[in-house]
């Protein structure tokens, strides 16, 4: 249906043109004259402008024909919403030129966004290799032609473009020109993606370092882009006006930069634990785990001495995985991907401020046993609660505690004895001197340290055998809660067999069945706020499960 | 060499189709895209969706198995978990990390140990045992806590239209 209506569409349009032509022809007879007053009549313009726009499709579709076959619907789709804000762009952008608007200016942006279109369909198709099993030649040879041609004609425009704008001056060109510079440096990261697929798909082996190569390819040509649109915004703003119409793609190029730039330092900092902290597994080791299966890319793990391609690590859980399995994983959590405990946890990338807690952390590690350190839900050393409360700490400044981060997130329910430290977020409060004293090296910093991570462990311990009791008191006040149920209906059936007695003795008995009823509707609130405590507990178990 | 998620794709499927886990089939549309996936989960035994078969998308995404896949009904079905328009809410399909409600705990949450039987099993127990404290569609949560007999209704109704009848 859809297809009849479009070919109907073309049908019209074209006879539409062909009576617009011949209509001019036969009125003035000669070519240059019919077409001048083809140019100054609306209506025949009007007709034209569908016919190029139907032009336009047809050629669409055959160039998708001939280098995509069938579209996927999510390309599809991408193509729709891309498009939409393209136009929309182009539109703000038209307001800016409504000076140099012709029918050639017309074109020109035309074929800017036809090209785009283009540009699209290759970036998705090319992330497309990485989802199907069955890439044929058929695919590489239209990606690789697609991706060769469109770089030829990105090159050629800007370059016309600099020629124009060399020659004339500033122009509506400098536009097209960025455009067209952008839309290179889009195709330039598609290819180098293809590029590292086909790699990819040629090795025998898997290949790790793929991820890492991306990432800095992303993090490089991004900051291309991001180059590009500045220097585009800054002349624009000199020659002509604010240019409106770039500002959202140039907030996307910048927020798609930032996060190519904290992808690489996550990586890098995944990476250097990785090398530092944990222990790489030989293969006698391996051969003592029952389950030699790596849990994140389900493959079995072999153990080749001296080849780099495997290198399996160990976590302090004793879990045991790939190190690039590890590697990206660690990109997004610092936890164990089979049982979830935290791994020391470097400085995540907002608490950048906070450095002079990281140090502590990761120099600690050297220093003690990797299996046990910080793990600190159970201790495993019989002296953990007595030795380690006075020695040294008189290095650190007092408020060292309450900054920790562990103690900054959750929400403790207020109760008894001992309440854990308050957390003041802010170290601002620190001198410089205090915190070199505290980055330093030297033994008894380093000492001074570990104390200080004991002893929140210590607190810690301490703050969860308070919650299990509280847990008792929340389950033992809930029994309490139906026996004073029991108890005000018994007294509610005292009052109606006492009846006759209270109206004879007005003043003590009634006055002790209101205070009862009061207590009961105490409890009762009470009652609720534990259940929201209770609640707000087994968050902050979970919470401080995994930041230990 | 395919990418590390196609590969373990394909150890998912070939896992799943080896030893099918009870009620439950599943695998990709297409052998050309390993990426979107279909499952048919027969609604469990004792439960107002017994005997439906419902139909439901998986889609997952390039960097699987770090982040989880997105899960959607195909089949009409109302359930406290699942979105009006077919979205699956459970934990299982969240990624660690902030929680605003509280109410899921982290173990629960996505990680690369969990897999698509996985999911397709918390699934079918959120059909049998729906979670009304934090739901994804409040009609149905409400109607499930305060009118159970005509949630059990909607439900039968579900299950005769998800076989065709
Ligand atoms: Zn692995
Ligand atoms: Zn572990």
């Amino acid at each position: 249906m859809v297809r009849f209506r479009s070919e109907l569409v073309i049908l019209i349009s074209f006879l539409l043109t062909l009576t617009v032509i011949i209509n001019a022809f036969l009125h003035k007879k000669q070519f240059y004259p019919s077409i001048v007053y083809l140019t100054k009549s609306n209506s025949s313009m009007a007709v034209i402008y569908l016919q190029a726009f139907v032009l336009t499709l047809l050629v669409g579709k055959l160039m998708n024909k001939i280098f995509f076959g069938q579209l996927r619907a999510i390309e599809l789709e991408h193509l729709f919403e891309r498009s939409w804000y393209a136009i929309t762009e182009t539109c703000l952008a038209f307001t800016v030129f409504r000076d140099d608007f012709s029918p050639r200016f017309v074109t020109m942006f035309t074929l800017l966004l036809f090209l785009k279109c283009f540009h699209w369909l290759a970036e998705d198709r090319v992330e497309y290799m990485e989802r199907s099993p069955n890439i044929t030649l058929l695919f590489h040879s239209r990606i690789v032609g697609l991706m060769a041609l469109l770089m030829l004609l990105d090159l050629h425009f800007v370059n016309l473009a600099y020629a124009h704008t060399m020659a004339k001056g500033a122009s509506v060109q400098l536009v097209f020109g960025f455009e067209y510079a952008i839309l290179f440096v889009n195709i330039l990261s598609t290819m180098t993606k293809y590029l590292l697929h086909t790699i990819d798909l040629q090795n025998e082996n898997p290949w790790e370092n793929k991820g890492i190569f991306i990432l800095y390819s992303d993090l490089i040509l991004g900051f291309i882009r991001v180059l590009l649109y500045l220097t585009f915004m800054s002349l624009m703003f000199k020659i002509h006006t604010f240019p409106l119409f770039a500002i959202r793609p140039m907030y996307l190029s910048l927020r798609s930069f930032k996060k190519s730039l904290n992808d690489v330092i996550l990586s890098r900092r995944a990476i250097r634990n990785l090398n530092i902290m944990y222990p790489d597994v030989t293969p006698e080791q391996l051969s003592q785990y029952p389950d030699t299966i790596c849990i994140i890319c389900r493959e079995e793990m072999t153990a080749q001495n001296g080849d780099n391609s495997q290198q399996i690590k160990k976590l302090p859980c004793d879990h045991i995985f790939h190190k690039s399995c590890l590697r990206s994983w660690f990109q997004r959590q610092q936890t164990c991907p089979t049982c979830r405990t935290s791994i020391l946890r470097p400085p995540a990338p907002q608490q950048q401020a906070n450095q002079p807690q990281q140090p502590p952390q990761q120099q600690q590690q050297p220093e003690t046993e990797p299996a046990t350190p910080l793990n600190n839900r159970i201790p495993t050393n019989p002296n953990f609660f007595i030795n380690n409360n006075r020695n040294n700490i008189g290095s650190i400044p007092s408020d060292f505690f309450a900054n920790m981060p562990g103690f900054a997130a959750p929400p403790l329910p207020p109760f008894a004895f001992m309440p854990p430290p308050l957390p003041p977020l802010n170290l601002n409060g620190l001198s410089d001197q205090d915190l070199n004293q505290m980055e330093g090296n030297e033994r008894h910093n380093v000492e001074a340290r570990i104390h200080c991570l004991r002893n929140i462990s210590t607190l810690l311990n301490a703050s969860m055998l308070q919650m299990q009791q509280y847990m008792n008191i929340c389950a033992a006040s809930s029994h309490l809660e139906n026996l004073t149920q029991t108890k005000t209906s018994i007294e509610n059936d005292l009052k109606f067999i006492n009846i006759p007695e209270v109206t004879n003795k007005p003043a003590k008995e009634s006055d002790e069945t209101v205070t009862s009823s009061t207590n009961v509707k105490q409890v009762e609130e009470e009652d609720e706020s534990d259940a929201i405590r209770r609640r707000r507990l087994q968050l902050f178990e979970a919470k401080s499960s995994s930041q230990n | 060499m395919a990418g590390s998620a196609l590969r373990r794709l394909m150890a998912e499927f070939k896992q799943l189709t080896q030893n099918p886990p009870e009620g439950i089939v599943a695998g990709p549309i297409s052998e050309d895209n390993f990426f979107e996936w279909e499952s048919l989960i027969t609604g469990p035994e004792g439960t107002p969706f017994e005997d439906g078969v419902f139909v439901a998308n998986l889609s997952f995404p390039n960097d699987y198995p770090l982040s989880p896949p997105s899960m959607k009904f195909v089949s009409e079905i109302f359930h406290p978990n699942i979105y009006p328009d077919g979205r699956v809410c459970i934990s299982i399909l969240h990624p660690p990390g902030d929680d605003p409600t509280g109410y899921e705990s982290s173990s629960e949450r996505w990680s690369p140990v969990q897999s698509i039987e996985k999911i397709l099993i918390s699934v079918v127990s959120m059909l049998a045992e729906p979670n009304d404290e934090s739901p994804a569609n409040v009609d149905a949560a409400k109607m499930y806590r305060e009118d159970r007999s005509k949630f059990n209704d909607i439900a039968r109704k579900s299950v005769r239209k998800s076989l065709g009848l």
